[in-house]
């Protein structure tokens, strides 16, 4: 029996071709073909669409599981590890490089005026810096108030630049917090996204920027300063 | 989260809008899944099958502006197509049919008895008015992604006649669904 026997031209054949693939009773190659129909032919699509209208009832009620974190993990590195400087982002001996960093930082920038009075919300501290910079910043992030402070410890930023301020989660890709407005302290508004992934303590990364952030929503220019958040 | 916004999503992940995309994740990553896992009965399978169905989602989500069906009944069909297409990519002639063989009837799975009324039991209901056999063949081809061979071996009958009775059986489903 060949595809051609049974799925001429005539409508019916098309009909009952669109319903085999729905059912999904095809072999390989039946299905290779109708996949390739759907995309060409807008009336063959139809049908399909029309036979998963019938039959799309019987799988409503699968039940939903809960897939494994690593699954988004792979799918971001199959769709979005092929952008600029993502090797670097990504590698997880980088950060780890940074977060032993800011550790021994921590020591000299958990200072003066945040720790005074004792708070029921989580209150967390990282102190960002990197080798070969001179960037450095202090950063509180206060839960009740929703928003980070920052601290401008030392390192300028060049001309026609910004500061962007980043928060990585794990190996997920950098979630732009922002462009770091100029001055010696500063705050940031957190989305309540972020907020939640601060609480679980994320990487606090700095990156140089054109004027006004990055135009891609990832950085695209050298990391300056990082460290990770830690509980006081 | 309503189906209009999950169409918003996937419209957003059409134009390459990254939060979107991970919005739409979380929103129907556990509903893929389950698909997944129902048609593939293997969680590691399961878990590359979603990968590579978000991959697609990611790369041809402007496809849902011409589909006709609802935001999760299109995701679920790129799911169930996709979880298919690895069945069939993946099976040896010979593996393949003493799997159909060893694959319990179909008719008695949980979604037959869960589920209670509207679509769904419109869709029960016809199922019962076909025979018997045909109604597990006809689950087992779109639940199972068994194929006329798997069907025809494990129903003991050649490859035409099931070919033959499932036609007639979409037809069937079909005018009784549109009664």
């Amino acid at each position: 029996m060949t595809l051609a026997d049974d799925n001429g031209p005539e409508p019916e054949g098309d009909d009952l071709f669109a319903a085999e693939y729905v059912l999904g009773v095809l072999d390989a190659d039946e299905r290779e073909i109708a996949s390739r129909r759907i995309d060409a032919d807008a009336a063959f699509a139809h049908l399909v669409d029309a036979w998963e209208v019938h039959l799309s009832p019987m799988i409503a009620a699968c039940p939903e599981t809960e897939p494994p974190i690593r699954v988004k993990e792979a799918i971001d590195s199959r769709l979005f590890v092929a952008e600029p400087r993502a090797g670097l982002w990504s590698s997880l001996a980088f950060w780890r490089g940074l977060a032993a960093a800011a550790v021994a930082a921590l020591a000299i920038y958990v200072a003066v005026p945040y720790l005074n009075p004792p708070l029921e919300q989580p209150r967390l501290v990282a102190s960002l810096a990197a080798d070969g910079s001179d960037v450095r910043y202090l950063v509180v992030y206060d839960a009740a108030d929703r928003e980070v402070g920052l601290s401008h410890v030392s390192g300028e930023r060049a001309a026609g630049k910004d500061f962007e301020l980043w928060m990585i989660e794990g190996k997920n890709t950098p979630v732009s917090m922002g462009v770091i407005p100029a001055g010696q302290t500063a705050h940031m508004t957190i989305a309540p996204a972020v907020q939640e992934k601060l609480a679980r303590g994320a990487v606090l990364a700095v990156s140089l920027e054109p004027a006004g952030g990055s135009p891609t929503g990832q950085p695209t220019g050298p990391v300056v300063a990082a460290g990770d958040l830690k509980g006081i | 989260m309503t189906p209009r916004d999950i169409s918003n999503l996937i419209v957003r992940t059409s134009m390459k809008d990254r939060a979107a995309f991970d919005l739409l994740y979380r929103q129907t990553s556990a509903k893929l899944f389950g698909v997944c896992l129902r048609v593939l009965k293997d969680r590691g399978d399961a878990e590359e099958a979603l990968q590579e169905v978000f991959v697609k989602i990611w790369t041809k989500a402007d496809r849902f502006a011409v589909s006709e069906l609802s935001p999760i009944s299109w995701l679920v069909a790129i799911a169930r197509n996709h979880a298919i297409d690895r069945i069939r990519a993946r099976r040896e002639p010979a593996a393949y049919i003493d799997a159909a063989l060893d694959v319990a009837d179909p008719a008695a799975g949980p979604e037959a008895a869960a589920v209670a009324g509207g679509e769904s039991g419109r869709i029960h209901h016809c199922l019962d008015e076909l025979e018997k056999d045909r109604a597990a063949a006809v689950r087992g081809a779109y639940l199972d992604g068994e194929s006329y061979a798997d069907l025809a071996a494990r129903h003991g009958v050649p490859l035409n006649t099931m070919r033959t009775w499932l036609r007639r059986s979409l037809l069937k489903l079909r005018e009784c669904l549109e009664r």
